[in-house]
Order: C-alpha cells, then sequence, then structure tokens
C-alpha cells in the first residue's frame, strides 16, 4: 500500500478533502452565521462574518434556561451512566461467577430485554411514570436511563470472561468476598471497556431527545437537546441567536470527541465484538 | 492441626453455597429494572392492545382486534409505517455502500488523513436532533437557504425543499446518510485494519489488480464488521425519530412520520392508548423478524466467506 506515487496521494488528498470540506458545510455555515446579524446572514449565507460580532452569544448567554439545561444535561446522563454501568458489570461479574439454571434463565431474560424496542414499551412506562410522579422530573429520565444496564451488560461481559480466573482465585483466597472482589479486582482489571461503555453511553444519554421530549416539560427541566428545539421555534425568526445556541451547545460535544475520540472508536468496535 | 482445618472447611461449604447464589445476588439489580422497565411494560402492552382503554380512566373494554385494524387502515399510522421501513432501507444501503467506501480510502496514505477521518467521524457526534434543526435552515424554501443558494449557482429554480412528499422523505434520508457515514467509516476501518497485510501481498504477487483486491480480500474480511454495522443501522432506523421530527415534523402530512411519532401522538397525545399499544406490538414482532432475518443472513454470509 506504500507503493502509490506521490502525484497519486496528492489527488487523493484533494479530493477527499474537498469532500470533507463539503460534508462540513452545515457545520461551517452554523458557526459563521452564530457571528452575523440578522440581515447579514440572509445577505450572505455562507460567507465570512464582516466582523466579529458576539451579541448572539451575549444574547444566548442572557438566557435565563442555557445553563440550566446544561446542568439537567449533566445531572441526567452522570447519574444515568453511572447506575446503567454499575448494574450492568455487576450482573456481567455474577454471570461469570458461576453456571447454573438461573444464570441459563437469565441469558434468556438478556436476550429478551436486548431484542424489545424501548419505543414498544414507551406508553406503560410513561403511565407508570406518571402515577408514580415522575413524568417531568430528572428523576423520571434517569430510571429510564437504568434500562441502558442491559446494553452495558453486553458491552462488559465479552471483556469480563477474559479475565484471567487466577486474580478472582488468589482474590477468594486472600479472604476477599464476592462483592470485595467485584470491587477491587474485577471493576480495575475492566477498567478499559468500561471507559469505552461510560463514554458511549455517556453520549447517548447527552444526545438524547425521544425520553426528554416526552417526559420532560417544564423549561427548567429541559435538557441541552430540548433546550435548543425550543430555542429553534421561540428563535425563529432570529436565525442567529439560534446558531449562536447551537455552537454554544455542540462545544462540549468537540470538546470531548478531541479528547475521547479513541475511546469512541474503540467503543464501536467493542459494541462490535458483542453483535 | 485440627483447628487450622476446621474454619478452612467450613469455608470450602460456604464457598460453593456462595457460588450457587452469588450469580442470583449480582443479577438481581438488572432483574428488577428488566421486570419493572421492560416486562411489566410488555405485557401491559400486548393486554391493552385488544381494549378501548384510553390511558386514564378506569373503564375499558376488550375490543378484539379492532386496534390492529385500525392501525393496518389508518392513513397517518401505514405513512408512518411506509416511512420508517423507506428509511431504514435506504439509509442501511447507502450508509452501507458509502461507509466502506470511505473507508477504503481512508485507509490509504494521503495528507491529512487524520483531519478527514476526525472530520467525518465527528459528524456521528453531536445529537441528530440538533442537526435535524440546523438542516431545517439549510433546506430553508427561501431564496436565502444553503440549498437553495447552490441551486441559483447553477442557474436553477429554488426549491421548497420540505414542502413535497418525496423531496422531504430523501431530504430526511440524506441527512441521516450524512452524519451516520463517517461513524460507521470508523467501525470499517478499525476491522480493515485488522487484515493480515501478507493476504494483500500475496495477491499482489499473483498479480491481481485493486478492484480484485478490494472483491476476493476486503469484502471478505469485512463481513463481521458489515454484519454489525447494517444490524445498528437497520435497528436505529427502525427506531428512528430524532432526526425526521426535528427536520420535518413527521410532514409534510404524514410523509415523514415514524412509528415512533405515531406511538407517542396516538398514546400520549390523543389518548387512543390501545391504538398505539397495537402499534407497539406490531413494530417489535416485526422489528424482532427483521433483526433474526438479518442476523441469520448474515450468519449465512459469515459462513460462505470463512
Amino acid at each position: 500500500m506504500n507503493r502509490d506515487s506521490l502525484a497519486r496521494k496528492a489527488v487523493r488528498s484533494i479530493l477527499v478533502l474537498a469532500l470533507a470540506c463539503v460534508c462540513a458545510v452545515p457545520l461551517y455555515y452554523v458557526l459563521v452565521s452564530a457571528f452575523k446579524d440578522k440581515v447579514e446572514m440572509m445577505r450572505n449565507p455562507l460567507g465570512l462574518p464582516s466582523h466579529l460580532n458576539l451579541d448572539n452569544f451575549i444574547q444566548a448567554f442572557q438566557s435565563d434556561t442555557l445553563g440550566t439545561a446544561f446542568l439537567n444535561t449533566i445531572i441526567v446522563t452522570v447519574f444515568g451512566v453511572i447506575i446503567q454501568v454499575l448494574i450492568g458489570s455487576l450482573a456481567a461479574y455474577g454471570m461469570t461467577l458461576h453456571k447454573n439454571v438461573f444464570t441459563v434463565v437469565m441469558g434468556l431474560v438478556l436476550v429478551v430485554a436486548f431484542a424489545v424496542p424501548a419505543q414498544a414499551v414507551m406508553l406503560p412506562q410513561y403511565r407508570m411514570e406518571a402515577s408514580l410522579g415522575l413524568v417531568d422530573t430528572l428523576l423520571g429520565v434517569i430510571v429510564l436511563y437504568a434500562g441502558g444496564c442491559v446494553f452495558c451488560y453486553f458491552l462488559i461481559i465479552g471483556y469480563m470472561t477474559k479475565l484471567p480466573r487466577e486474580l478472582l482465585e488468589a482474590a477468594r483466597i486472600d479472604g476477599a468476598g464476592a462483592f470485595r472482589t467485584y470491587w477491587s479486582v474485577v471493576l480495575p482489571l475492566t477498567r478499559p471497556i468500561l471507559a469505552t461503555v461510560v463514554i458511549f453511553q455517556a453520549l447517548g444519554s447527552w444526545n438524547d431527545f425521544l425520553t426528554p421530549s416526552v417526559y420532560l416539560s417544564t423549561p427548567d427541566k429541559r435538557t441541552l437537546v430540548l433546550e435548543i428545539y425550543a430555542a429553534a421555534s421561540t428563535y425563529s425568526t432570529n436565525w442567529p441567536l439560534f446558531m449562536a445556541t447551537t455552537v454554544i451547545a455542540l462545544t462540549p460535544a468537540v470538546i470531548f470527541f478531541v479528547c475521547c475520540q479513541k475511546y469512541i472508536a474503540a467503543g464501536l468496535v467493542a459494541g462490535a465484538v458483542k453483535g | 492441626m485440627s483447628h487450622t482445618s476446621q474454619p478452612r472447611e467450613h469455608r470450602h461449604m460456604s464457598q460453593t453455597a456462595f457460588n450457587r447464589y452469588m450469580p442470583v445476588a449480582f443479577t438481581a439489580p438488572l432483574l428488577i429494572v428488566f421486570v419493572i422497565l421492560t416486562l411489566i411494560p410488555l405485557t401491559n402492552t400486548i393486554w391493552y392492545s385488544f381494549t378501548d382503554y384510553n390511558g386514564y380512566t378506569s373503564e375499558f373494554s376488550f375490543v378484539g382486534l379492532s386496534n390492529y385494524v385500525s392501525v393496518l387502515t389508518d392513513p397517518s399510522l401505514l405513512g408512518g409505517l411506509g416511512f420508517t421501513i423507506m428509511f431504514t432501507v435506504a439509509s442501511t444501503a447507502l450508509v452501507t455502500v458509502f461507509a466502506i467506501w470511505l473507508a477504503v480510502v481512508l485507509n490509504k496514505q494521503f495528507l491529512g488523513r487524520n483531519f478527514a477521518r476526525s472530520l467525518f467521524f465527528f459528524l456521528g457526534v453531536p445529537a441528530q436532533a440538533i442537526l435535524g434543526l440546523v438542516w431545517q435552515y439549510i433546506f430553508s424554501p427561501l431564496k436565502t437557504g444553503i440549498a437553495n443558494s447552490v441551486l441559483t449557482i447553477f442557474g436553477l429554480k429554488p426549491l421548497a425543499w420540505l414542502a413535497d412528499d418525496n423531496l422531504a422523505r430523501w431530504c430526511v434520508i440524506i441527512v441521516a446518510v450524512w452524519a451516520q457515514v463517517g461513524w460507521h467509516a470508523t467501525l470499517y476501518l478499525a476491522y480493515m485494519q485488522a487484515i493480515p497485510a501478507d493476504l494483500y501481498e500475496q495477491a499482489l504477487v499473483d498479480g491481481a489488480n485493486s478492484r480484485q483486491r478490494f472483491i476476493h480480500i476486503t469484502l471478505p474480511q469485512l463481513t463481521p464488521a458489515m454484519t454489525v454495522s447494517i444490524f445498528l443501522l437497520m435497528n436505529g432506523g427502525l427506531k428512528v425519530y430524532d432526526l425526521p421530527y426535528t427536520l420535518t415534523q413527521g410532514g409534510p402530512g404524514y410523509a415523514t412520520n415514524t412509528i415512533t411519532q405515531s406511538i407517542i401522538l396516538r398514546g400520549i397525545g390523543q389518548s387512543e392508548y390501545g391504538v398505539g399499544s397495537a402499534l407497539s406490538v406490531l413494530f417489535t414482532v416485526a422489528t424482532l423478524i427483521i433483526l433474526v432475518l438479518q442476523m441469520n443472513i448474515s450468519q449465512q454470509v459469515d459462513r460462505r466467506f470463512s
């Protein structure tokens, strides 16, 4: 593969980068529009802004709910993911401990849990949450996110079965109980897959629109994606303000991506191995 | 002697018991989550799909299969079903073809390769709901919208992109492909990098050209990746909601309505709980059938190539 001539590489560079630029136009459009006023955005949609106009950002930050939305998103993501990963990894550990009738039945349960689409059980879940007063609360969303533990389980189990049995044996001989072994031996040893699962699931919760849009209605309960959705209708005549809000909301995603690109890719592949 | 062996014996006994009950203890939280969030709701859904329950009053009666008949005759529900299937098939096919092509290209050497890889991959990171909103501005019917500006450059008339049934459907599909191609290309790329280099060396010695190498080495070696990628795409496609909802709100009319949107609208918005439940049941069954079929086909393809 290193046999390609320099000319070929140059042509390839130009073509692929050109395609990448075309694909990046929507992101570029959001970014430049955020620095324009309404008239300029209409007159010159794709050009660079005439000057560094921060009015839209100032106005976006003045919104009462944007900060709250950030906080809400962090809350549902952090708690949702911790619960999922904890329950999923506990179950994975339990399933590797011993094989008996129970684990066989449990294996079937897990497949069913994985196969039933979340949408199919949405109506009874909604009614259940309504009867418990959980609709329009962050706790209600976190409870629903706990369902992601099944996916976590499938990602973690493959890695966990490959752990050297001797290490668990050694912990047992040293007098560690089952939970102690899980907490101080198994969890640290499975850290790579846990990191992957956490990042993957966090991305999913952070970006989720379905659950928050069905469950959260009060403005101060909104997650970030809902906030942007609301901004789109509130600022339907003020496009640049919407674009600035979107830039602010996407900034964490960009930072996250730059820091964790490797892990996200690893998560894709880990999820793949499981499938 | 006996003093020391006594506790060890005792310990051995408890260890066996411990092993037997530990799986139960450790999987209990997951089991509870399953019962509360899946099992009970699922039985509920099946039960209420045969009733005229409206979601809040306690009175309801059994109506047999009439909810199922409504699902299969109501134009808005059929619209949702039709578009969801169209979306799933089209986005799966297009993403698969483009992602494999992109992975092949991104696996070759050129200047700016890492930048290109990151950029395509990044498109899959922002929430699709946000991307849908952004594209709504891009597909603006005004002359100043980006899509229409491009048409104007080529001397074409501006289009009302999201106002025509078929055009709107393809707009949603194209945005979905745009957002997902890099993500799936990354997956293919990871598998491609694991293909043993000597396979290609050997093929070169045998005089295979690049097309032959792609068809006889790369593609067969990628079948496991295709299984996964296609599974993810079909699964995500059937459950699609965010992107069509934020881009077109399911319109014009019911053209880009999705099954998920119909379930929410009927079951929660319009208190037609029974109809929503029947739709949910059909959706589950359809999802299971499609996924089992897909797994079987993938397995057969895998077997043929390995």
